[in-house]
């Protein structure tokens, strides 16, 4: 038991520090994909509304997509195939540089539209919670759209998509473990290389469990502090706490 | 209009920072990218400051330094290591592989620098040393996916079940919680199991005939076909490790014998 906590610590052969820098990886790639999936559902989900039947049908087209294709699948287009398409794209312009995508943006871009697709149906769901009295009502009075968007629409929206969006952002923090296969050094990666070289994968892979955990728990509690801020002034229902 | 022309600044940015433009690589390969998989010991592997180690990073170091280029490494996961080389992404493969025909197909290999005993490893209680096809009819044998123990269990082992593994290391655990009968690998890497975790409860039972058409020649670098200059260059410096016996230095180093059998 004793060699496990050596194993774990931030000396020479400790790995704990792996571990650390793996953690910041997993959350770097999630944070920042998180509001580029969250805006475009937001635009995927406008497209759904939208009177003009080409907007819409690009919209069904992308959700089914990108909610159908295993994410996995999804990620090695975008970081093997899109290389390989614009090298090819540059060898038809006749020019030699070369070009790699790094494979940071890669899992950001594969994961942001991802979880665009499963956004958009999230937001589409508030959007119809959404009672049409309200637009109504800020057109009798005078308000533009973009300052009904901001004070009305909004705050309402919010509201109603935060359980989802919550859930897809909890999914997001897993699905970051992907990118290990595309050479983004993370937690998954660090653990399994530390398997590798320790052979003792109880330890590595629990101490990868209670990082996601740990993620897991503190999102849950910013999700609760936050969906309780955004119901303020209406009587409470639904979860408690 | 103003706020068009500030979002698509920001998305250019974003692009230009995420896009890494590699130095033109002209045939004069004074830099070489090399890919490995890192989780392979004792050829590769990473250690707990997460750098790479084993008998292959030494090797190819060595080799740079003969032919004065900077080397770099990137870690690549195995099932991608080979797509990753063809997307440009590093120019060699130093990852333990065998040069076989089906991989022949879409990359180009050196010269063999490594060829070890390929083996068979079971419960400590298995009493025969006989592991032929007829002799494991009806067994689970286990092995690493996508690699040629694999290919070799589909083509002779038909009366007995495969398995399939992201990593050696998960077809060595199966081994000891017996899920598995036996597992088939390079017996170095069986020897770092059984040495280890493995010491309890299992053994190597014997090693398996080389079967040329799917276990190839031997352990060579890969590299796309185009890149003619770069195999020339490669060859020539693992013709020379050969002469004057710095592959056979390191390969004791590491592997404790010498690395051509």
């Amino acid at each position: 038991m004793s060699d496990w906590v050596a194993l774990l610590s931030f000396g020479p052969d400790g790995w704990g520090l792996a571990l650390l820098q793996g953690a910041w990886i997993t959350l770097s790639v999630a944070v920042v994909t998180l509001p580029f999936g969250l805006a475009l559902g937001l635009a995927v989900a406008l497209a759904f509304r939208s009177s003009s039947p080409f907007w819409r049908t690009a919209a069904t087209l992308y959700t089914t997509v990108f909610r159908g294709l295993p994410e996995l699948l999804t990620l090695y287009i975008i970081y093997f195939g899109i290389q390989l398409l614009v090298e090819h794209l540059i060898k038809l312009a006749g020019l030699q540089s070369q070009f790699s995508i790094s494979p940071f943006l890669a899992g950001v871009v594969a994961l942001g539209l991802v979880l665009a697709a499963f956004s958009a149906e999230v937001w589409l769901g508030a959007f119809n919670a959404l009672h049409k009295g309200q637009v109504e009502g800020a057109s009798a009075l005078g308000l533009g759209r973009f300052q009904t968007f901001r004070h009305i629409v909004w705050p309402q929206l919010l509201r109603a998509a935060l359980p989802g969006l919550g859930n897809n952002w909890m999914v997001l923090l897993k699905e970051t473990s992907l990118v290990s296969v595309i050479t983004l050094q993370d937690t998954m990666f660090i653990a399994t290389r530390a398997n590798v070289v320790t052979k003792e994968p109880f330890l590595f892979f629990g101490a990868a469990a209670s990082i996601y955990l740990f993620f897991s728990i503190v999102s849950s509690i910013g999700l609760w502090a936050l969906e309780r801020r955004s119901a303020r002034g209406f009587a409470p229902v639904g979860r408690q706490a | 209009m103003k706020r068009l022309l500030i979002g698509s600044l920001i998305a250019a940015t974003v692009l230009a920072t995420g896009v890494v433009q590699s130095q033109a690589q002209q045939k004069e390969w004074k830099e070489i990218r090399i890919g490995t998989e890192g989780a392979y010991p004792p050829f590769n592997n990473l250690n707990a400051k997460k750098e790479l180690e084993g008998f292959e990073i030494d090797y190819a170091n060595a080799l740079c330094a003969k032919m004065q280029v900077k080397c770099t490494w990137v870690v690549q996961d195995w099932d991608g290591i080979i797509p990753a080389l063809l997307s440009n992404k590093y120019d060699v493969i130093v990852a333990g592989m065998n040069a076989t025909d089906e991989r022949k197909k879409r990359v180009d290999f050196t010269s063999v620098y490594t060829r070890t005993p390929i083996s068979m490893a079971g419960a400590k209680s298995v009493a025969s040393t006989d592991v032929s096809p007829d002799a494991l009819k009806g067994k689970t044998i286990g092995a690493q996916a996508s690699t040629i123990h694999m290919n070799f269990l589909e083509a002779h082992y038909k009366g007995s079940t495969a398995r399939g593994y992201p990593t050696q290391e998960e077809a060595n655990l199966d081994l000891l919680n017996g899920r598995l009968d036996y597992i088939v690998a390079d017996r170095l890497s069986l020897e770092d199991f059984i040495k280890g975790k493995g010491k309890d409860c299992c053994k190597i039972v014997a090693d398996v005939k080389r079967d040329p058409t799917i276990h190839g020649p031997g352990v060579a670098m890969a590299i796309r076909k185009e890149d003619t200059a770069l195999r020339d260059k490669l060859n020539a410096a693992i013709d020379a490790s050969q002469k004057d016996g710095s592959l056979d230095a390191i390969g004791k180093k590491w592997l404790g014998f010498a690395p051509i059998q």
